[in-house]
């Protein structure tokens, strides 16, 4: 355990110390940089370390006033320790070019950047109600700071206010289920709830649920993250959706492993959450403009399998099927460490072009592969990561959930009809995200530039291409050493298991395949591409893109991201709304017209109409109570006391 | 020999989800063809079907009149109206698709829970009965044109000859119904096709939307 | 493994002039003569020959993308019985491996048609984006009923020949087939879906895609759609025939095949393409009644 704290001291020296270098930008930068690597090496090295020992290491110690914290880091905690030490390193790698600008006021940023990765790696080591509350609410605040570092702009401080209401709504129903399992346990220690009767623990876990979605972003609590992605500055949007929603899943995975809710109930909440967080959010994201809302939306998306696998887990182990629970988990859990991997190059990415292009909206963007390769590569790399698509890591854990979705035989109808719904949903997201991604590349790094400042974009700070290229190659990485990574997680999954589980032979088999597979398909890519190099006649000619007989085209007549989403976001209208705007065409001569549209979020929409204005109602009548006169608060205060005070004589 | 009869419900199922997906009024005939041959070879193939001369004798009959009259009078009646070429839907047909599934959940439920009240019956046949109900319903409540209101009427009648098939354990009664029903059915279809010409002639439209506006 | 090899390279020399069968039905049903049986292999042997063309608006990707798509076809027939013979390769799980490895041939094809920054190809991509998306979860649907029929998770427990086992029932039978040939006509672009013959820019999906392909990267893109039409021929062909392990099975092979590219033909013949806003609803339909075959294999097992 002093690993850890060794590693926590450096995270928050990395925060500390720009502070004594204002002076020098470099230096300031530098320090912060060298810091965190050396913080998250040393947390890798204890996460390791934890993950192989039989017993947990544990630490206790009191806080001034006599609260008593216990830490404990098991297997599931020692994963996801993982993520947190991988990106949070090549986040302030990436941020060292990318704050250049800054000034002195990047040392503001690094502090609660450095901040928010130790009170992360707290949530998850925390073993009992006082110390998860104190890190948690750390983590919230510091990344709210984050959030607003733009305040000087109206959409960042909205940002930041709309992020801090659901941070804070999240955390009161986490309040709650804390109050309730305390309540009903008599104790602070998490590992104490296991002993709540059954009903209890069940109504724990939903609580528990809601609590913890509304940071990992499930639908319908999921408005929060594109506003507070696109405010964010890059490497901390690559931190905040790459590893901070995902103490969210964590919240969810450590209340399961201690309460383990009984009946498949609660296993079809999750996959039916799952199915539908997974679906609308792809589908919404094919609807934005914005790069960095879009790829908010896909984190959506992924929380969505990644609850999927969950839920499928849960299912296996609440019908009595093992390996259908240990395949959902794994594939769950190792989907947290792979979305956070290429979650965090896509933001850089993103970053990288908002610094070359200054803009995000990427119907002024394309051909941004020509200024800039590398980051254009690594993105295409990240794309097809996030797709699932084979040989990046992103299969790896989409391939463990669907196994486990096709273990759902026919035991019972239900238990199949879900199972079904999973893979069905799972296909369908797979599909979706290839067409989104397709759009992202096509028509932000392909084609033709659509405006001027994409034309002269220069290409990304070297440490910025670095750290994308370190992701990039840890995308392979899992999708060629998919062995290794699955024993990885099935480790972790250990715990959530009622019983240990051996992975039967021909899936412990599957895992290697799977990465002779992949391995095997560029080998064949690589002979063919030799193949055609061999074949090529005489030096190719170059020419303009054949345009069907229209002599003049523009880079402006190219096909839109929104023309290319319009037809695929238009097929799930109900759920969807695309809302048009056309100044129409009047006149014999007519004037200039103009033509715009955007993809409504119907939960946002909803919350804006019902919840609010409802709310507001609510509100507006007990208006009457706020004058202003700070007699009267005094007052209000007196009279709160002296009626609690007769409460109790009572 | 049972092994013919599940293709034939398979293939009553297909019509059943084409016929609420189609487009076109000429498609909905040819479902509407396909589907009554269908349903009159059926009794024949499942294991207690009749396969004696007067069994047959009846397959004819209402191979005759579902196979080949009906289909044959509904063409005659959208060849003789101007304007009657697309089905028209107040219900999407993403959406119609998607109730055809929630439909065959629903037929295989009800099934489920009549089961031990009915006598025993080739299995999938009363879910497919009762999609072909669903199915009739839906295309009278979801079309907007008093054709397919007919069709609608065909397909619902398609599904009551398969229930009759899977209730019946002596066939003589339910020929009887099944008769009786029939030549409602071809008088219902007659007045339908001179109801249908004649607001045509009247409103130059068979849009029965439109009838909404003459009530009182 | 040498005689799965063997087969496979059999099948694939093949592909081009099977597909040859479907326009020489197209011809006969039109009063025509046809083409000649081995039009296909000269086009390829032009191609080849030829020197590419390059916009100045493309990047490597548009190079990639008919070397990714051809490699993934051809990665995935490794995986796939021929005639009910054990594949070349076999693992558990590898129907999610070669479904998605398709789904990256098509992120290629469709990235490719994006960098060529014509607003034509970038039609077809968007609809081939879509059109994918639903087709890719009616596959699913048929595999997760593959599943329920016969276990393990690889295309060679699914569709090689098998004396033990229940297998699927005919009623299940006829719909699956009937849904996945749907889904033989999206895939591969073929009416009613798209129109594989009209060189009308606004009309197609396939086709528009491939404009400014040309040389090699053509023959590569013609290779990998015979190849194509070839994988879900023989995925159809296998599910639907009743092999016993037999030499009988090569003939019952090809004559599947036969009637499979006939029938596309046939089909090709007698139907015009849709209007674009409805090859949803025929994706669709193929879904539900791939659904429906669940059901069936449900209440009617063995």
């Amino acid at each position: 355990m002093e690993t850890f704290f060794l590693a926590i001291s450096f995270i928050i020296a990395a925060g500390v110390l720009p502070f004594l270098f204002l002076r020098s930008s470099r230096l300031m930068r530098g320090s912060a940089v060298i810091m965190t690597a050396a913080g998250g090496l040393t947390g890798l090295l204890f996460a390791a370390r934890a993950m192989t020992t039989a017993t947990p290491p544990a630490a206790t110690f009191l806080l001034p006033g006599g609260l008593r914290v216990l830490m404990q880091v098991d297997a599931v905690s020692a994963f996801f320790l993982l993520p947190i030490f991988l990106v949070a390193p090549v986040a302030a790698l990436y941020s060292f070019h990318y704050t250049r600008a800054q000034g002195p006021r990047a040392a503001a940023g690094y502090l609660f950047f450095s901040l928010l990765t130790a009170a992360m790696a707290a949530v998850v080591c925390a073993a009992d109600i006082t110390g998860f509350i104190i890190a948690w609410e750390l983590m919230s605040i510091s990344s709210f700071f984050l959030v607003i570092h733009d305040f000087g702009k109206k959409e960042s401080r909205r940002a930041g206010y709309i992020y801090l209401l659901f941070a804070q709504a999240g955390a009161m129903v986490i309040f709650a289920t804390f109050a309730l399992a305390y309540g009903k346990s008599g104790s602070l220690d998490f590992a104490s709830f296991a002993t709540m009767p059954a009903q209890a623990r069940i109504l724990v876990f939903v609580l528990a649920f809601i609590g913890f979605g509304s940071k990992a972003g499930i639908i319908p609590l999921h408005t929060w993250l594109p506003h507070a992605h696109p405010a964010a500055e890059s490497h901390v949007s690559a931190l905040m959706s790459g590893v901070m929603i995902k103490m969210g899943i964590y919240g969810m995975v450590r209340f399961y492993a201690i309460l383990r809710p009984p009946g498949p109930g609660c296993a079809m909440l999750l996959i039916l959450t799952g199915a539908v967080t997974g679906v609308l959010g792809v589908v919404l994201a094919l609807g934005q403009h914005d790069l960095k809302r879009l790829l908010a939306y896909h984190s959506v998306e992924n929380i969505g399998i990644i609850v999927l696998g969950l839920g499928i887990g849960m299912l296996g182990a609440a019908t009595g099927h093992p390996l259908m629970a240990l395949l959902g988990f794994a594939g769950g859990l190792l989907h947290v460490l792979n979305h956070a991997l290429f979650k965090s190059l896509l933001f850089m990415g993103a970053g990288s072009v908002q610094r070359g292009a200054a803009t995000l909206n990427i119907e002024q963007l394309g051909g941004l592969m020509k200024r800039m390769p590398l980051s254009g590569t690594c993105f295409l790399a990240g794309s097809l990561a996030i797709c699932g698509l084979p040989p990046f890591n992103g299969f790896v854990s989409e391939f463990l959930v669907y196994s486990g979705g096709f273990q759902g035989v026919a035991n019972s109808e239900a238990q199949m009809f879900t199972a079904l719904a999973a893979v069905i949903s799972l296909a369908v997201i797979g599909g979706l995200a290839v067409a989104c991604f397709t759009k992202v590349v096509g028509v932000v790094f392909l084609g033709e530039p659509r405006s001027e400042k994409a034309k002269i974009a220069p290409p990304a700070g070297r440490c910025m291409q670095a750290a994308m290229v370190l992701l990039a190659v840890a995308c392979l990485g899992i999708g060629l050493g998919a062995p290794w990574f699955i024993a990885l997680a099935r480790r972790a999954a250990g715990p959530l298991l009622a019983t240990p589980t051996p992975m039967p032979a021909p899936l412990d088999t599957a895992a290697y395949a799977i990465a002779l597979a992949a391995a095997g398909f560029l080998l064949l890519l690589a002979i063919l591409a030799a193949g055609r190099g061999l074949l090529a006649h005489g030096r190719p000619a170059e020419s303009a893109t054949w345009g069907c007989g229209f002599s003049s085209p523009t880079p402006r007549m190219q096909y839109t991201g929104s023309s290319f989403a319009a037809e695929i976001v238009g097929f799930y209208r109900p759920f969807v709304i695309i809302r048009r705007d056309f100044s129409g065409i009047h006149g014999l001569f007519p004037p200039l017209s103009s033509f715009r549209s955007h993809t409504i979020d119907l939960v946002e929409l909803g919350i804006r109409r019902w919840l609010a204005r409802s709310v507001m109602a609510l509100t507006g009548k007990i208006r009457w109570l706020q004058h202003g006169h700070i007699q009267l608060y005094i007052a209000y205060i007196f009279f709160a006391m002296l009626g609690l005070l007769l409460w109790l004589m009572v | 020999m049972s092994h013919c009869a599940d293709i034939c419900l398979a293939l009553i199922f297909l019509s059943v989800l084409l016929g609420m997906a189609a487009n076109r009024l000429m498609e909905l005939v040819k479902i509407m063809a396909f589907q009554g041959t269908i349903v009159s070879i059926l009794p024949v193939l499942l294991e207690a079907g009749q396969r004696d001369a007067a069994g047959l004798g009846f397959m004819a009959v209402m191979l005759t009149v579902k196979g080949l009259v009906m289909p044959l009078a509904l063409y005659a009646a959208i060849k003789k109206v101007a304007n009657l070429r697309e089905v028209e839907p107040f219900v999407g047909y993403r959406a119609s698709i998607f109730s055809a599934l929630a439909l065959v959940l629903a037929a295989g439920f009800i099934d489920r829970t009549l089961a031990p009240f009915m006598p025993p019956t080739h299995v999938m046949l009363m879910p497919a009965s009762i999609a072909t109900i669903g199915a009739g319903f839906f295309l009278m409540m979801a079309r907007r044109k008093a054709i397919t209101q007919v069709i609608g009427y065909l397909m619902l009648e398609n599904g009551i000859y398969l229930t009759g098939i899977a209730l019946a354990g002596e066939t003589h009664s339910q020929r009887l119904l099944e008769f009786g029903v029939l030549l409602d059915l071809l008088a219902g279809v007659m007045i339908m096709g001179i109801i249908i010409n004649r607001i045509n002639q009247t409103f130059d439209d068979v849009d029965t939307g439109m009838l909404g506006s003459l009530r009182d | 493994m040498l005689k799965s090899t063997l087969i496979m390279l059999a099948a694939m020399a093949a592909a081009p002039v099977l597909a040859a069968i479907t326009g020489r039905v197209k011809a006969w049903l039109a009063g025509r003569r046809g083409p000649d049986w081995t039009l296909n292999y000269a086009t390829l042997a032009k191609l080849l020959r030829k020197t590419p063309v390059y916009s100045r608006s493309t990047t490597y990707v548009f190079r990639l993308g008919p070397l990714v798509g051809l490699a993934t076809i051809l990665a995935a027939l490794a995986f796939l019985p021929i005639a009910g013979r054990p594949p070349i390769f076999s693992f558990a799980g590898d129907v999610v491996f070669v479904f998605y490895l398709l789904g990256l041939g098509r992120f290629f094809v469709v990235a490719a048609a994006l960098d060529t920054a014509s607003p034509f190809e970038g039609m077809g991509a968007a609809r081939e984006a879509l059109f994918g998306t639903l087709a890719e979860a009616t596959v699913f649907m048929v595999l997760f009923l593959l599943q329920q029929t016969h276990g393990g998770m690889s295309l060679a427990t699914y569709l090689a020949a098998t004396t033990a086992g229940p297998g699927m029932n005919g009623a299940a039978l006829v719909l699956a087939v009937i849904a996945l040939f749907m889904i033989l006509l999206t895939e591969n672009s073929r009416v009613p879906v798209d129109d594989p013959t009209t060189h009308l820019e606004l009309t197609m999906i396939h086709e528009v895609m491939i404009l400014d392909h040309s040389g090699p990267d053509l023959a590569m893109i013609e290779m990998g759609g015979w190849l194509k039409l070839l994988f879900y021929a023989t995925f159809i062909a296998d599910i639907a025939c009743p092999f016993r392990g037999g030499p009988g099975d090569y003939l019952l092979y090809i004559l599947a095949l036969l009637v499979i590219y006939g029938g596309i033909g046939l089909v090709e013949s007698i139907t015009a393409r849709f209007r674009m806003s409805l090859v949803p609803k025929f994706i669709l339909t193929s879904f539900a009644l791939a659904f429906f075959a669940l059901i069936f294999t449900m209440e009617m097992p063995g």
